[in-house]
């Protein structure tokens, strides 16, 4: 039935890299052999830019921050404490059981935990607020509730991911993935196995099924008079919220630098959030579904 | 660097050239805009749903000595009736193709 499959794999194992992560091999644990080794390097970028000759110089841009041309000598000066610091923090959301296969590459450091902290301090601080919010009005069809939700949150992410999409591209993300942990993929046909799609393929697959189970008026209707069809939560509210997760998750480990820089965090924080508490209050989504972003989710709920 | 906005992050190369172009500046400012009006008004909605519920349920309980419970209980249902409908049309409203 389910159209998807993600591939838990266990710390040790990794899928094929795609953005920005390294292979979880023992070759990899020593800094220095990622940085000498232009094979590696090559193999790791395969797909994300064209042959490059000088491995060395492909490290630098793609790792250190570009920074905007005009005022040099800040620029200057900027460089130069990166440099002596060597840490560049990487805030795309990373669970800590992973930090330990990013290996610091050239002036690159992954930061210790703090950052899963700092995403959690800049939500909204509506405290309690939202958790109000998700409770089934007295006297409410449940069903509704759902479908009223569930319709939100596809506008939401729509919104969300619209404004990266610019830089969610095919090349950026030739798979859909959230970590080097998680690969989601899409079926195309019932009955034949689905195959690993880009990032924007994926979430335009996702978009437009979903648009087509609301357009459906025996599962979402419309007319005043209009039932909803037999075990509606299960069947359809909780694997639309599974896959429309996934965009929260590519979005929170693959493009967080940009929606910082964009200074959409807090949008982001509070639409997961909300996202989040809404699951946990009808009790939708098991910690399996949260996958890449459990530790994330249990923050923002014990808060 | 203790401030996550002015830390030194890892971005794409261009990333300052396409967050410079207006379609990104605009799809940002439409976002933040959704965003604010989306949560303004489901607290709105939120809010005002409870105080009719509190003043329904408060008629009632006024009108207790006065009808029966069959009755009571018709009026309630017809309430949320009324209140389940404007939640459907709160679902419909067309506004899933305003943007891209």
């Amino acid at each position: 039935m389910s159209f998807l499959q993600n591939f838990h794999l266990s710390p040790g194992q990794t899928i094929r890299s795609t953005r920005g992560f390294r292979w979880n091999t023992d070759s990899n644990k020593d800094v220095d052999s990622t940085r000498s080794s232009p094979k590696r390097s090559r193999d790791d970028r395969s797909g994300l830019v064209g042959t490059q000759p000088n491995a060395q110089n492909l490290d630098t841009q793609l790792w250190v921050t570009p920074t905007r041309s005009g005022n040099t000598l800040p620029e200057l000066q900027q460089r130069q404490t990166q440099r002596e610091a060597n840490v560049v923090t990487d805030f795309n959301y990373t669970p800590s059981h992973q930090k330990q296969f990013l290996q610091p590459t050239a002036g690159t450091a992954v930061s210790s935990h703090q950052d899963l902290k700092q995403i959690v301090e800049i939500t909204l601080g509506s405290e309690g607020v939202l958790n109000q919010a998700v409770k089934l009005p007295r006297g409410e069809d449940e069903n509704e509730w759902m479908a009223v939700h569930c319709v939100d949150f596809y506008n939401q992410i729509n919104m969300l991911y619209g404004t990266i999409t610019e830089f969610c591209s095919p090349q950026s993300c030739p798979r859909m993935i959230a970590t080097n942990e998680y690969e989601y993929l899409w079926s195309f046909h019932k009955g034949e196995s689905p195959v690993a799609v880009s990032a924007p393929k994926y979430v335009e697959c996702l978009m437009k099924w979903c648009q087509e189970q609301f357009d459906d008026e025996s599962i979402f209707p419309a007319k005043t008079s209009g039932q909803f069809p037999q075990k509606f939560i299960q069947r359809f509210v909780i694997p639309m919220l599974r896959r429309l997760f996934r965009v929260y998750a590519h979005i929170y480990c693959h493009h967080f630098n940009e929606v910082l820089e964009l200074n959409l965090q807090t949008v982001l924080n509070t639409s997961f959030r909300h996202f989040c508490l809404f699951s946990q209050e009808f009790e939708l989504l098991k910690p399996s579904d949260f996958g890449p972003l459990l530790e994330l989710v249990m923050e923002l709920r014990d808060r | 660097v203790n401030d996550i906005r002015s830390s030194p992050k890892k971005l794409p190369r261009d990333f300052h050239a396409k967050a410079e172009l207006h379609k990104t500046q605009r799809v940002v400012s439409v976002c933040q805009m959704y965003f604010l009006d989306y949560y303004c008004d489901m607290f709105d909605y939120v809010i005002s749903r409870r105080q009719r519920t509190k003043k329904v349920l408060e008629y009632l309980s006024q009108q207790g000595d006065l009808k029966s419970p069959d009755q009571l209980n018709g009026e309630w249902t017809g309430y949320l009736e009324k209140e389940h409908e404007i939640l459907r049309k709160r679902r419909l409203k067309p506004k899933n193709k305003d943007f891209e």
